[in-house]
């Protein structure tokens, strides 16, 4: 059966990008007056900023629309999402730019620290010195004190203190995000899936945004359809349809013309493992211990993103995931020049091969339309070997 | 039963027909700015029971003729394995692609991989070479396996290797040398692909550029393996396709009954 049912998210922006409601939201915060600060990475720790009443903002990273501008000043060989974020800031067309008060970023890999350099005249920019060793005893306590830096900043750009209560408050309410959010991943691992990759990623998307308090109505709502769908017999997808783990650089915007590929290729994608999909909500920050930012540096330090060296937690949680998630093939997308990702994939292919015995592939792609063709050649290559 | 496959590749058009698995008919176009009406012309008097089609247009087709389509990853593996059934490894270059494909014990695809998006080291490279140094495309290849040296070519993409060619030649190089040069730089790429899917082994060597005996020659030369050239290997993927329309008929006919 594969009726059409009701959308987990039923309101005026469904269909459309997701980005739109989680402006609206951010625009009614600001008419209450909330401080918004713009971040662009996994890395930027959201609790702090909730601890204090500073409401974080995903800055537009996604669209090919502004490469060109960009490309003015920063050379063409470069990732398409630091080009398109620096696009997005030169042309004045980001509002959650526009909206921000303060800027955050990391120092995850080069391209962005240098582009942050280009940008910080613009606004209060504050760089975080990401530690890249995750497993050297310094990386836990240097990311407490960037953290605690982090906090400085922030009180002394829109005068608010917080203290380690408010702080340990924002750990429980990211936590119950997080669970009611592994709640809903879980019906994408359904043998039968009852959910495509695009409402997956809305309320992604969407609890990213919100604090758990205020998403909770709307995931416990997604949780009640996913359960109707289920009992209903709903199956996401054609009949049979090879599953496909989706893995690497995150993904948004005019890059999910990867998605779709996939998609019309006859797969249905199960797992989303990028900073863009599952990977925020995957683990838990430990609670009610006796400093609450060590214990958001900890959690922060688990992401398995390519910058870090060595990177080994991204093996084992992709084994995890395809535990759970079953898939027949995985694919690795990789950002046009993020050399981490781009030579990780040599280890993520090996560990396919050696431990899953699963078929792989890796795209390297941008944010243009011009390899389309290819893109649906390998794809399609590689869902004939699942057959 | 007769089976058709069609092999809309980005250079040229290619139909194979096929009876009891053996080939009764080919044909080649080019494939030009109206792929559709390229395919009508060649499709033109045939007929057949089941077709098939692949290649970068297999889409466009796949609508316009209500067939199935498969990847021409999977013709060409399929193509290869019915002309030399010991084959583990396929190399294809095309007009705009190059693909290496590894195949298991029983001839299904266990690994592949492919060029970068760009057309840089593929059958289009070597027209606009040849165009370059005024060979034709027969010339180029004849005259590259009679150069005493190689003239090192670093370029890759078309545009840039254009502008070394013109240099190399008006600084004196010789344009054998630097056609073997050009041919060199095709095979360096090509190896590398062939050494991520594969150790080293026989090559069953496809797609318009096997036509080129220079490039066979200097990839089983550098792998120190033996390279297999079939008689027509422009038609392999066409070949697969039609060979795979007989599997479809077949299991439709299966469900049917």
């Amino acid at each position: 059966m594969n009726t059409s049912v009701e959308p987990l998210i039923n309101d005026e922006y469904t269909g459309g990008p997701p980005n739109k409601r989680v402006l609206a939201y951010l625009q009614a915060k600001r008419e209450e007056g909330k401080k918004i600060a713009g971040v662009y990475c996994g890395y930027a720790p959201a609790e702090v900023m909730r601890a204090m009443d500073i409401v974080p903002a995903t800055l537009c990273a996604f669209s090919n629309a502004t490469i060109e501008a960009a490309e003015a000043i920063l050379p063409a060989n470069l990732c398409p999402l630091i080009k398109s974020s620096y696009g997005f800031i030169i042309t004045d067309t980001c509002p959650f730019y526009g909206i921000s008060d303060a800027v955050i970023g990391e120092t995850t890999c080069d391209g962005k620290k240098k582009m942050f350099e280009l940008i910080m005249d613009r606004k209060p920019t504050h760089i975080m010195d990401l530690p890249q060793l995750p497993d050297e005893e310094e990386a836990l306590s240097n990311w407490t004190a960037m953290i605690r830096k982090l906090q400085k900043f922030l009180e002394a750009t829109f005068k608010v203190h917080a203290i380690d209560e408010q702080i340990e408050a924002a750990i429980k309410d990211t936590n119950l995000k997080n669970g009611m959010m592994r709640k809903i991943i879980d019906f994408a691992a359904l043998k039968a899936p009852v959910v495509g990759w695009r409402e997956m990623y809305d309320l992604t998307f969407l609890s990213q945004g919100l604090t758990g308090k205020e998403v909770e109505p709307v995931l416990s709502e997604a949780v009640r359809k996913l359960e109707k769908r289920q009992a209903a017999g709903y199956v996401y997808g054609p009949h049979g349809a090879p599953r496909v783990m989706v893995t690497g650089c995150p993904v948004g915007g005019d890059a999910q013309k990867v998605f779709n590929i996939i998609e019309e290729a006859g797969a249905v994608i199960v797992a989303l493992d990028a900073c863009s999909g599952f990977k925020p909500f995957m683990m838990d920050i430990e609670e009610d211990t006796e400093d609450p930012v060590k214990a958001i540096a900890e959690q922060y330090l688990r992401i398995p993103c390519s910058c870090m060296t060595p990177n080994t937690r991204r093996l084992t949680e992709i084994s995890r995931i395809i535990d759970r998630f079953k898939p027949d093939a995985v694919i690795d997308v990789v950002l046009q020049a993020c050399h981490s990702y781009n030579i990780e994939f040599h280890k993520v292919g090996e560990h396919l091969q050696k431990n899953h015995g699963l078929p792989f592939l890796k795209i390297v792609t941008d944010f243009s339309q011009s390899d389309v063709g290819q893109i649906r050649t390998r794809v399609e290559a590689l869902l004939e070997t699942c057959n | 039963m007769i089976a058709a496959g069609i092999d809309i590749g980005s250079r040229t058009v290619k139909l194979a027909v096929i009876e009891g698995g053996k080939p009764i008919l080919t044909r080649k176009a080019l494939t030009s700015h109206d792929p559709l009406e390229a395919v009508r012309t060649l499709m033109n008097g045939v007929e057949y029971d089941a077709i098939v089609a692949t290649g970068y247009g297999r889409h466009l087709i796949k609508d316009y003729l209500k067939c199935a389509a498969i990847s021409e990853i999977k013709a060409f593996a399929l193509g290869a394995r019915a002309i030399l059934p010991r084959c583990r490894v396929v190399l294809d270059i095309g007009g705009q692609d190059t693909k290496a494909i590894s195949l298991n014990e029983s001839g299904d695809m266990s690994k592949f991989e492919m060029n970068d998006k760009c057309a840089a080291g593929t059958g289009r490279f070597l027209e606009i070479m040849a165009n370059a140094l005024g060979f034709s495309l027969d010339e180029f290849s004849g005259n590259a396996l009679s150069a005493k040296g190689a003239a090192k070519v670093n370029s890759m993409c078309t545009v840039f290797a254009e502008s070394e060619v013109i240099s190399l030649i008006t600084q004196g190089a010789s344009r054998h040398e630097v056609a073997l040069g050009i041919h060199q730089a095709i095979v360096s790429r090509s190896v590398a692909l062939l050494k991520r899917i594969s150790t080293p082994q026989e090559v069953f060597f496809a797609g318009g550029v096997a036509l080129n005996k220079c490039v066979g020659v200097l990839i089983g030369r550098e792998l120190g393996i033996p390279v297999f050239v079939p008689e027509d290997p422009q038609i392999v993927g066409a070949y697969g396709a039609a060979l795979h329309a007989i599997y479809t008929k077949k299991l439709l006919l299966n469900i049917d009954n």
